[in-house]
């Protein structure tokens, strides 16, 4: 299957995008070559500003072009951005400024190792009030969520991964904000995954319900804060059971949040697959995804303790 | 250069209403039995003078878009940014009172809040020049003549990312930032120096390519000349460094940790009225200086 390089979705939009808006300005933190943000600063060096390697003062300028009047797109690696830069973060949140953090490399990185794995960042994000949490599952999906963020005022936290990500949405397809999204109709278990989990889950379905004589229903979450709620209740109430999957530390991970939101009423038993706690470490996005359990066989394994 | 010397009786307008500021700050610290008086008492002088002196404001609309930015990043000098916006008027009288209360918009540190003046909230120590950083990169952008002045506590210093904008500044040449320091030579725990030195601190910002003015704070026409020299600057940030004294008019306020972040009880705010008033006596009849 054809696949997409997220990174390079984005900074071909931002070249597009930057026509249009004037208002945009892009800064990032000595790394525009990974997050493809060169190609906005090749286009419009005006608007660029490389901030050098300073995450802090990096997102602490984007403040400043805020509540200026500007449109600040921050770009980074996702552990660098989240976390050296949090407090920050926070402040933008606090003041509901109109700053759109794009980060690169979230969830495994590969070869570069645990330093770099960003197993955290929905985490970090997700407890800010104010702060609008996303995840494509493809870049066609991210498009829609870069528009939708620039249209929309407020802080938003957009997650990329390094890797590319096959197309899964059709050209017209159309993002709702909290809206999880349902990508195969099933009537026995819902399978949710967030990024490379709705990929899994979606590539999967049609073989796993064969395999295990079942009805799999899989839905894109994509949309990590806000979640619709009554939307997703309702999505699942009839299931037997749920598998939350998600390519970040179950502690307090896209799972956490979901169980919180269900379990105050009666639901469908959880389950969950996500990285147990740990950094990771080097090695191959395909061999690390496998070795940490975002694979096929654990969630047959899942799905198999729920029928 | 020349100078842009205040008239006697502006100066002696100016020196009374920044004690009618003072007394207003350790009211509202002594009412609420919290807050920050040393470092609110050290620079509401040079808050008073920025909004009455320096800045491009407009009194009737705190919104007006032309208006220079202010940052207070020593967030914790809260009461003092707010006595001065009480004065200009950006701020009724009548809230003051509330300061640090349950459902006041005057909170312990400031909050963003475009109604009352304020740009953006701070409190949490090092990040106002980041921000001030895209303010001024923002200004230049739009080709406007907008400066961003941001203050900055010496204590504050010690913050790694106030070094990260030093750098970045100079990168861009943003000769419409003016940063201040309220050098007064004491932070929460002691002494700035004690505590982690900053000196020589005029060289540092040099080495790190900014205009660095110093000057006494405490002398109305000298800091009023240092802030014309920084407008003036063109192809750098400046910075000025402001020696000022922590608690500055209450004599056992003065130069001490003690009242960093404590509010006086009722002796010592009574005693410090007292003082306070006999400064005002004396600056009527002539006898201030």
């Amino acid at each position: 299957m054809t696949e997409f390089s997220l990174r390079d979705t984005f900074g071909d939009f931002l070249v597009e995008y930057g026509k249009e808006e004037s208002q945009l300005v892009v800064l990032d933190s000595d790394l525009s070559s990974s997050t493809r943000t060169f190609k906005f600063a090749q286009k419009y060096p005006d608007r660029f500003f490389n901030m050098g390697i300073a995450e802090q003062n990096t997102i602490g300028s984007a403040l400043g072009f805020a509540i200026s009047g500007k449109i600040p797109i921050v770009s980074g690696f996702s552990i660098f951005t989240t976390g050296r830069a949090w407090e920050f973060i926070r402040l933008a949140c606090h003041d509901n400024l109109n700053v759109k953090i794009v980060a690169t490399h979230g969830g495994f990185v590969g070869e570069d190792g645990s330093t770099h794995n960003a197993l955290e960042d929905l985490s970090l994000m997700s407890i800010l009030p104010n702060m609008r949490v996303l995840v494509p599952i493809d870049h066609i999906e991210l498009i829609e969520m870069l528009k939708f963020a620039i249209h929309n005022q407020g802080p938003f936290y957009i997650r990329l991964p390094r890797h590319p990500f096959p197309q899964i949405h059709e050209s017209n397809y159309h993002f709702e904000l909290g809206k999880p999204e349902v990508l195969k109709e099933g009537n026995e278990i819902g399978l949710i995954g967030t990024g490379f989990g709705g990929i899994l889950a979606y590539q999967s379905a049609e073989s796993l319900e064969k395999e295990l004589n079942t009805s799999l229903k899989v839905i894109n979450l994509s949309s990590i804060k806000p979640i619709d709620t009554i939307e997703l209740k309702n999505q699942v109430k009839d299931l037997k059971g749920i598998i939350i999957i998600e390519e970040h530390n179950l502690y307090c991970g896209v799972g956490s949040l979901v169980a919180r939101l269900l379990s105050e009423e009666t639901h469908p038993i959880m389950k969950f697959i996500g990285i147990k706690d740990s950094f990771g470490q080097s090695g191959k996005r395909e061999i690390l995804l496998d070795k940490y359990g975002l694979n096929v066989r654990t969630l047959k394994e899942k799905i198999k303790s729920l029928l | 250069m020349k100078s842009m010397d205040l008239s006697k009786s502006e100066e002696k307008k100016f020196l009374l209403d920044v004690i009618e500021i003072k007394k207003i700050i350790l009211s509202m610290i002594h009412t609420v039995q919290s807050g920050h008086p040393g470092g609110s008492l050290s620079c509401a002088n040079l808050i008073y003078l920025l909004y009455t002196k320096i800045m491009a404001i407009n009194p009737e609309n705190p919104r007006w878009d032309g208006r220079d930015f202010f940052i207070l990043s020593k967030g914790h000098a809260a009461p003092a940014l707010y006595a001065v916006l009480s004065k200009i008027g950006f701020i009724d009288p009548k809230e003051l009172e509330s300061l640090r209360q349950y459902g006041s918009q005057l909170q312990g540190h400031p909050v963003k809040n475009n109604d009352i003046g304020i740009e953006i909230s701070t409190g949490s120590l090092g990040m106002g020049l980041s921000i001030g950083i895209g303010c001024a990169l923002a200004s230049k952008l739009d080709q406007n003549d907008k400066k961003i002045y941001v203050l900055l506590g010496d204590g504050e210093l010690n913050e790694g990312v106030i070094w990260e904008a030093a750098m970045a500044a100079n990168q861009y040449k943003l000769d419409n930032l003016i940063a201040i320091i309220d050098r007064n030579g004491i932070q929460s725990d002691g002494s700035t120096e004690e505590i982690m030195a900053l000196e020589p601190l005029s060289d540092k910002w040099r080495a790190f390519g900014w205009q660095v003015i110093e000057v006494d704070g405490s002398d109305l026409n000298a800091s009023i000349n240092a802030f014309k020299v920084a407008k003036e600057t063109i192809g750098k940030p400046s910075i000025i460094i402001s020696y000022l004294i922590k608690g500055a008019e209450v004599s056992f306020m003065e130069n001490t940790k003690k009242f960093h972040g404590r509010p006086p009880n009722d002796e010592e705010y009574l005693n410090a009225i007292n003082e306070l008033n006999k400064i005002e006596k004396d600056i009527i009849s002539g006898a201030f200086n």
